[in-house]
């Protein structure tokens, strides 16, 4: 507390304010300008049809309506596909960080023997893959095909995320770990009684980075679950939006088949909130780091 | 895996490991005693060890498909032999050296301009003083993440077109010209930085932000002490913290340097802006998924990875040179 | 993938090594399940037992989903088994991943008894190898099916044999939808000539038709595919004053349209309407949605690339935006009269996979419920749906929609994935004048449709090279339309394309033509 008001103190010249005062001026205008096309999707879907029909940048609805979210909720089906959703993400997640976090611990100790051509086995990965079809096999001999765990087993561990993880594991000081170490912690006590909760920040990250993953994926849904029940929301997503989109004329599609626009933005907005609820969940994690310093003290 | 490890580990940055001159039963002995020592450390290793072998490097065999005529119904056992059939028709295609200049281009555009916005953008929150501020901003600049390029691209559309968009209404107004943004090919890849940039500069900041919250804020103190003002603490304390981060996500996008962001190049694509805008991934598309040509995608596709991988181990290598941890 | 039980734990820590055990143990779990999983394609199951009368035969399909999922063992589907005395297992498909998800489907050889495929290389190629059954032998003991024009048939060949059964569409189904009322209030007759169609757009946006007093509306729009897909606007209007459809075929010689007057002559006259301002500017990034959009905004008089059926939805739909709209529809037609590129006349087709299917018994099994899906009850409730729950019967012989949204949502997922034509043993609609008139006229217009003889000759240099040399003539005809290039600039293009394997397709489909008994 007595840092904070010291900060304060000091930082209230003339020089520190017209910086502060920039900051936040440019700060505002970037954070409208990004959320200026989710505002015009979320007010279309807010539209009457016959309104958004003709187009034009909308930002407030002339015309409110709920038909689009009176169509989606008129049947089961998305309902479900978010309860899928979110079910994939938490758990898939879970595993995520588990064992990845078990992984870089290990490969952030420079003195352990084997880690440099673990680590360089790891970067492989990430450029080179076997590609669709024989990971489908692996996935399929495993007997995970059509069931939800093809959704998170196959990408239980991102390359990425693990080698950045590993990085942030690295920073912390030696000394902490040494001392939990002679109180007779092992390496795994080690791990989840002083490594992970000093890097709050890098988990809540990376567990934002995974569930972010878990709930936009699409395309391995399409390809390990054949039963349209266990679909996640992001494969309808695709299905109203994308597929209305790019349609060119030569899909055979009856006209009909098209959803208004109003229901597609309905279905971007739907599919899309429970997600962007996530990080402001997240964001007391990132305070927490800052007690770093003073552990390390 | 073992074999492997050994080998290797005699040239381990271990000081003892390396000594020349010990006897081999010694030096097994002495692998032996570490592997005790630091079992939890190896058992922890092994689910994801296992994980990377099954999921990624069993299936790693399907690369030989660059170098077949594969088809889906022959699996990747029966499809016949092609040697370098598709890599030779790969270099000697007429569009070879335009498709490598643009894609090029564009990855060193997103190198320069796109890389270092979120790291910029990440220190001023980080100076934001006022936490429900700093915490609005956040979460509303990484919003436009979750939009899918669709949608993205049709909002550019809305906004910049010759027919009654509202920036060429201005522009109209004010000089008598309309710009069409869309079409000119010297637009090209101004339009797709911008939108890359709108779209994900937000949600790169997530990971600095993280990195930054891991700064010492003693080490501050001690600089306000010594007079330094708000500038030379950013750099002089706030940078070099973040400054492995920065390396370790250099070095890693160096792997997908020639990934161009396929859907989002796609959509972006018209008859007068192919010159330049056409790219590794879209040609790829147009050849391997529209014609089924998979043995000649997974080709292009090796080659991508080919180069990625040179220019990541060309920037390890370098960063440990300046003193820097890399990846491995 | 087994997990090592490990040696004896300092107790601190245990509960952590717990965690990490169960972690792999998820892993081992997992891959433990390999019976539980349900596969779509299981293969043979009914070969010998089912074949009996009395039990329902277990039929797997994949179709390609669109718009909504039907919920599992609803009226409709229970309809269909009861009907045909099957169980069926349906499976989806997204269009989001179709392609690749049948390449999957086909490598691990995970296929149903019914594989809905596109016309596609990699589907050509599998059935060049035996993958699926060869229906032609089979198709005149199925009285509905062999009822179906030819063409349809004709139209899916591969190396002049059959190996599935399409999902029909009308092939005479390009039609002209158009403000009638902008028409009559500017005394205009529908275009016939090059000039006809200059005078007509410059008319439109000329004159303000909306009435809104801005210079914003268009005769008609182009779009970002103007000129690809099976709707292509220059072919169409090419075809209408006396050109060919895709490729002109000529004593066994090939040509392709855009060697020939009547497609220069569109181009022609697109050029000029672009630099008369007389069409949109944006057009070559223009998509196709902001197309329907500006047209809800009344703002375009015709459109030209859609069906004939189009016209009924576009009316209810201009209701609510602008009543005053009025549609109508004609076929594309030239000084000569009625003259249409004729459409491929389905989306896709139905394959029956060898592997599935083990022996010709089972094949005509499954040839049997096909044939029944044409019967009247089940084309009725392919089209119109269940009695009393979507549609009613008036007038004692004609159908009507009670609940078309629903009928949407629950029927038309089967419509679109199953066997059906409008016309053929369903009872007529009772509907607004103008839909019967667009179902009618996609129907009866067959007859003034130019096949594309090219459609399903063998050329491995297209199958190779087929898209990216389209696209050097797609870009080479809007850039020409935009003026980037002049006649020499376009010839130039066209001279690329041949080296670039053009000249080789013109030989292949010339041999294969012949092969095939041209």
């Amino acid at each position: 507390m007595s840092q904070d008001q010291s900060y304060v103190r000091v930082d209230n010249t003339l020089g520190n304010k017209l910086f502060d005062g920039a900051n936040i001026i440019v700060l505002t205008i970037i954070a409208l300008v990004t959320v200026l096309p989710f505002i015009y999707i979320l007010a279309v879907s807010f539209t009457s049809p016959e309104e958004a029909a003709k187009g034009g940048f909308i930002l407030f609805p002339k015309s409110f309506s709920l038909s689009a979210y009176q169509y989606i909720f008129s049947t089961d089906t998305l309902m479900r596909s978010l309860l899928v959703s979110i079910y994939v993400t938490t758990l898939g997640t879970a595993i995520n960080l588990l064992l990845t976090c078990l992984m870089a611990y290990p490969l952030a100790k420079q003195t352990l023997r084997g880690r440099q051509p673990i680590l360089m086995a790891v970067l492989f990965t990430m450029l080179f893959s076997g590609g669709l079809i024989p990971t489908y096999f692996v996935v399929s001999g495993m007997g995970l095909t059509n069931t939800l765990w093809s959704l998170m087993i196959p990408n239980a561990i991102s390359a990425f995320n693990l080698i950045v993880l590993k990085n942030f594991f690295q920073q912390i000081p030696d000394g902490l770990e040494d001392s939990a170490r002679i109180d007779g912690c092992t390496d795994v006590g080690v791990l989840f009684r002083i490594v992970i909760p000093l890097s709050m920040p890098a988990i809540a990250t990376f567990g934002m980075f995974y569930a972010v993953s878990h709930w936009n994926q699409f395309f391995s849904a399409i390809i390990y679950i054949n039963d349209s029940d266990k679909w996640p929301v992001q494969v309808l997503l695709r299905e109203i939006v994308i597929l209305a989109q790019s349609r060119i004329g030569d899909t055979g599609f009856d006209e009909t088949a098209i959803q208004p626009q109003t229901i597609r933005m309905a279905v971007i907005v739907f599919a899309t909130i429970p997600i962007l609820l996530v990080y402001p969940f997240l964001q007391k994690h990132f305070a927490k780091g800052v007690m770093l310093g003073s552990v390390k003290g | 895996m073992n074999a492997q490890i050994r080998t290797t580990g005699s040239s381990s940055s271990r000081p003892g490991g390396s000594t020349l001159g010990k006897e081999r039963v010694s030096r097994r002995s002495e692998w032996l005693r570490e592997l005790i020592k630091d079992k939890w450390m190896y058992a922890m290793l092994l689910p994801g060890v296992f994980f990377f072998i099954i999921f990624k490097y069993v299936p790693m065999y399907g690369v030989i498909i660059a170098f077949q005529d594969y088809q889906p119904f022959q699996g990747v056992l029966g499809s016949s032999w092609a040697g370098l059939k598709h890599f030779e028709r790969f270099f000697s295609e007429p569009q070879f050296w335009q498709l490598f200049r643009n894609t090029l281009l564009l990855a060193i555009y997103n190198i320069v301009f796109f890389f270092p916005l979120p790291i910029v953008l990440a220190l001023m929150l980080n100076e934001v003083r006022v936490e429900r501020f700093k915490r609005f901003v956040q979460t509303m600049i990484y919003i436009p993440h979750f939009v899918s390029w669709v949608v993205v691209v049709g909002v550019f559309y809305i906004i910049l077109t010759t027919e009654g968009g509202i920036i060429n209404e201005m522009l109209f107004a004010l000089t008598g010209h309309k710009i069409a943004f869309l079409l000119e090919p010297s637009w090209f890849r101004t339009i797709i930085m911008s939108q890359s940039i709108w779209k994900e500069v937000g949600w790169g900041t997530i990971i600095f932000l993280a990195a930054l919250s891991g700064v010492d804020v003693q080490l501050y103190e001690a600089a306000r002490m010594d007079g330094a003002n708000r500038l030379r603490q950013l750099w002089h304390i706030t940078l070099p913290a973040i400054r492995s981060t920065i390396v370790i996500l250099l070095i890693l996008r160096l792997g997908t340097f020639l990934d161009s962001g396929f859907e989002h190049i796609f959509l972006m694509l018209a008859p007068t802006n192919r010159d330049v805008g056409e790219v590794f991934d879209t040609y790829v598309y147009v050849k391997g998924l529209t014609q089924a040509q998979y043995s000649y995608s997974a080709a292009v596709g090796l080659f991508k990875s080919f180069i990625g991988l040179i220019l990541v181990l060309g920037a390890n290598w370098m960063a440990k040179k300046f003193g820097q941890e890399g990846v491995y | 993938m087994t997990s090592k039980p490990i040696q004896p734990l300092a107790s601190s820590s245990k509960r952590w090594v717990n965690l990490i055990c169960s972690g792999v143990l998820t892993l081992g779990l997992a891959a433990g399940c390999a019976g539980t999983g349900e596969k779509a394609g299981s293969s043979g199951e009914n070969s010998g037992e089912n074949a009996g009368a009395g039990k329902p035969y277990k039929l797997s399909i994949a179709l390609r989903q669109v718009g909504d999922i039907p919920a599992k063992g609803n009226e409709v589907e229970q309809a269909i088994e009861k009907y045909t005395n099957t169980e069926l297992a349906i499976q989806w498909i997204p269009q989001a991943a179709f392609d690749d998800k049948i390449n999957v489907m086909i490598a691990s050889n995970e296929l149903p008894q019914i594989l809905k495929v596109n016309y596609v290389p990699n589907v050509m190629n599998a059935a060049r190898n035996g993958l699926f059954w060869e229906l032609g032998p089979y198709l005149k003991d199925y009285p509905n099916l062999a009822a179906q024009d030819q063409r349809y048939y004709d139209n899916i060949k591969i190396d002049g044999k059959l190996f599935g059964i399409p999902n029909y569409r009308d092939i005479g189904r390009a039609a002209v939808v158009y403000r009638k009322d902008w028409f009559d209030k500017a005394g205009l007759t529908l275009p016939a000539t090059m000039d006809d169609w200059y005078n007509v757009m410059k008319a439109f946006s000329e004159s303000d038709p909306d009435g809104n007093g801005k210079q914003d509306s268009y005769g008609t729009m182009l779009f970002k595919n103007y000129n690809a897909g099976t709707q292509p606007v220059i072919t169409r209007l090419a075809v209408s004053i006396g050109g060919v459809n895709r490729w002109g075929e000529d004593n066994g010689k090939f040509t392709p349209e855009f060697k020939t007057q009547p497609y220069m002559d569109v181009l022609k006259l697109f050029r000029r309407l672009y630099a008369d301002k007389l069409i949109n500017q944006d057009f070559a990034v223009y998509d196709v949605t902001e197309l329907d959009k500006a047209m809800y905004d009344g703002r375009v008089g015709m459109r030209l690339n859609v069906s004939a059926q189009n016209v009924q939805s576009y009316s209810v739909a201009m209701k609510d935006t602008i009543p005053a709209a009025e549609w109508d529809i004609a076929p594309f037609a030239g000084p000569d009269g009625p003259r249409i590129a004729g459409e491929p006349g389905n989306f896709g087709f139905l394959a029956i996979p060898k592997s599935a299917v083990k022996d010709e018994a089972e094949l005509k099994r499954v040839l049997a419920f096909l044939d029944k899906l044409m019967d009247e009850p089940m084309s009725t409730l392919q089209m119109r749906g269940i009695e009393g729950k979507h549609y009613e019967v008036v007038d004692g012989t004609k159908t009507k929609f009670t609940d078309f949204a629903l009928f949407q949502r629950e029927v038309k997922p089967y419509r679109d994935g199953l066997l059906n034509i409008e016309g053929y043993n369903v009872p007529e609609i009772d509907d607004t004048p103008i839909a019967l008139k667009g179902t009618k006229m996609a129907r009866d217009n067959v007859q003034y449709a130019v096949p594309n003889p090219a459609l399903t000759l063998n050329s491995p240099t297209y199958n190779e090279r087929g898209v990216e040399l389209d696209l050097i003539i797609r870009d080479a005809e809007t850039k020409y339309i935009m003026g980037q290039i002049d006649d020499a600039g376009f010839q130039a293009e066209v001279d690329k394309w041949a080296k670039a394997g053009g000249d080789a397709v013109v030989k292949e489909y010339e041999s294969s033509f012949v092969e095939l008994g041209g």
